[in-house]
């Protein structure tokens, strides 16, 4: 059995050098994992752009603690052979499936010399959010998780400990842009933005916790507002609702997309119509 | 003497109603026309939370589980303080690690045309590629009556047979929203153990339902946020989360103004034991329909318990 990645391992990270490497390596450290390759078998190279390099200052294994398990998978878990992640949200399969070259689009994804482009591209990317994290844990997201990389690593090089950090939330009126602050922003949709910051200034927020932890439905369930119009439309309360259940966080970020892209796609569905029974 | 009477009803099809709770304002109702009227007068109804009947084990209080039962198919004994709230809190943090656990909590969404209902199960699937069948889960939704005076403390327990078959948010008279019961239990709560509480110095309390500010309802008295809430220090990041939402009491709606549930604030009394036996018969307007149930933690607990297990091993 391959563990692929084992969150409070020795992982071969180190906290040396944390201001030299640049955020490029959170963005580019797991995609092996997309292209059906596990970490001791990966690719250091994909085509010209190096990949599949060590995150400094734990980010990356913070980043997996808040989304899945400490420890090694349970040995009880059936050894799933697939890293395709498995949907929340009835009816999403078919979007996931409406996708053309992956490994183009993957490419398009490391190639970027521009951090804060390569940030933008993650959070509109759509082939990343196909596969999950861990083979172990379907219902992660690969997409969501390097996101998440990118911030943890973003806020601690800026001198921010994880007990500092917080989740604050924006929101943004229709047809404008959403809220981006480079790499803290974690989830853009049409209507509100999420972000993981040491500094949510005057954004409603609420701290992480002390430690990294399956922690968003608390964190959710204590910011001192919610993005979006809960009082108006059932929808959105029933999003509410399914996010005080979920735990890990890489999972959330991607229901959250998962909803709103479904609400923004579907004439019959979109918040202004119908859906407030 | 305070009794409870905690219920588990397994639902049998799909629920169109309020979308955190089934409202206690509800069960009320729906069992109001099938008792009596010293009953019907004196009974208090909490929400009812929803739950997916699930293998796993209670990660704190004192609660044990039969080995190979699954949870949420029958009620665990209660023997702490702790043990009451082992349903109560939506992300039920007792799913078993050994199988995709958001996967198992998340609550299966259906559409009817133009609404979406909560489903009574789901089939759970494996990945595609993968070896294995789909395996369902069933949901449950747990709750609990008491009696608010004494006098008429023996119109508990209610009978199972007034319990079964209850209906419940929209559409109901078209099938939606029915209620099988499960289990039924009577739990005194003066007999619970509350030592873990008493050993605590400082404590936060946890709103397991929203707290009523305002209430359009005939009668009903506007509500301050109790002093015993340390609201102080949560001005700096926002304040508490308010909310609007509607009693709807038959043709009649009222808006009511709360105080969000999932928050929770530095408790501020000096009888945590006594507020606790209180949040749970609830505080506030509207709470014989379920609204201002609480619950007191003792600060160096936390509801997230892989936190616990970071510290411990030194990750921070």
């Amino acid at each position: 059995m391959v563990v692929s990645d084992v969150p409070d391992g020795v992982t071969g990270e180190s906290n040396d050098g944390a201001d030299e490497v640049s955020v490029l390596v959170a963005y580019r450290h797991d995609v092996h994992k997309a292209r059906g390759r596990s970490h001791e078998h990966a690719a250091e190279w994909f085509r010209d752009v190096p990949v599949n390099e060590s995150v400094p200052v734990h980010a990356d294994r913070d980043a997996a603690l808040l989304s899945r398990p400490r420890g090694r998978p349970a040995d009880t878990l059936p050894a799933h052979e697939s890293q395709r992640r498995v949907p929340l949200l009835a009816g999403e399969q078919s979007l996931l499936d409406d996708v053309g070259d992956a490994d183009a689009a993957l490419y398009e994804l490391v190639a970027m010399e521009s951090p804060a482009a390569l940030h933008e591209a993650w959070l509109d990317a759509s082939v990343p959010a196909l596969f999950s994290e861990s083979v172990y844990y379907p219902a992660t997201s690969l997409k969501y998780h390097t996101v998440l990389v990118a911030a943890l690593l973003d806020n601690y090089r800026a001198g921010h400990a994880f007990e500092e950090l917080w989740l604050a939330v924006t929101s943004h009126g229709p047809g404008e842009a959403a809220t981006v602050v480079p790499h803290r922003t974690v989830l853009t949709t049409p209507w509100f933005a999420l972000h993981v910051t040491g500094e949510p200034g005057e954004w409603p927020a609420a701290r992480l916790g002390d430690v990294p932890a399956q922690s968003f439905a608390d964190v959710w369930a204590r910011l001192p507002n919610h993005p979006f119009d809960v009082d108006g439309q059932r929808w959105w309360r029933v999003l509410d609702a399914q996010l005080r259940r979920i735990r890990s966080w890489s999972t959330a970020l991607q229901y959250i997309e998962a909803v709103t892209t479904a609400l923004n796609t579907d004439e019959s569905a979109t918040p202004v119509a119908g859906w407030s029974a | 003497m305070t009794r409870v009477q905690q219920l588990l009803f397994s639902m049998d099809s799909p629920y169109l109603g309020h979308p955190y709770f089934v409202t206690g304002h509800a069960l009320y109702s729906a069992l109001a026309r099938r008792v009596d009227a010293v009953t019907r007068q004196s009974i208090a109804v909490s929400h009812g939370v929803f739950l997916p009947q699930a293998y796993g084990s209670p990660v704190e209080g004192t609660a044990s589980v039969r080995p190979g039962a699954k949870l949420g198919s029958s009620l665990p004994d209660v023997e702490s303080y702790a043990d009451l709230f082992l349903f109560r809190d939506a992300a039920h943090r007792w799913v078993s690690a050994s199988r995709p656990r958001d996967v198992t909590n998340t609550h299966p969404l259906q559409r009817y045309r133009d609404r979406v209902a909560f489903a009574d199960s789901a089939l759970v699937s494996r990945p595609t590629g993968t070896q294995g069948t789909a395996r369902r889960v069933s949901w449950a939704a747990q709750c609990y009556v008491h009696v608010g005076d004494d006098a008429s403390a023996d119109v508990l327990p209610l009978d199972e047979a007034v319990l079964d078959g209850l209906r419940v948010g929209g559409s109901r008279n078209y099938g939606f929203g029915e209620l099988s019961l499960l289990d039924s239990q009577v739990i005194a709560l003066d007999e619970l153990e509350y030592s873990r509480l008493r050993a605590a110095d400082d404590y936060r309390l946890e709103l397991v339902t929203p707290y009523v500010l305002a209430s359009q309802f005939p009668g009903a008295d506007g509500q301050d946020v109790p002093w015993w809430w340390d609201v102080q220090g949560r001005a700096a990041s926002g304040g508490l989360r308010r909310r609007a939402t509607r009693l709807v009491d038959g043709a009649d709606v009222y808006d009511l103004q709360t105080v969000d549930h999932g928050q929770t604030v530095p408790y501020a009394g000096d009888n945590s034991v006594e507020t606790a036996k209180n949040g749970v018969t609830r505080v506030g307007t509207h709470s014989r329909y379920g609204f201002g149930e609480l619950r007191v933690r003792p600060a160096d607990t936390d509801r997230v318990p892989e936190r616990a297990e970071g510290r411990a091993r030194g990750e921070i």
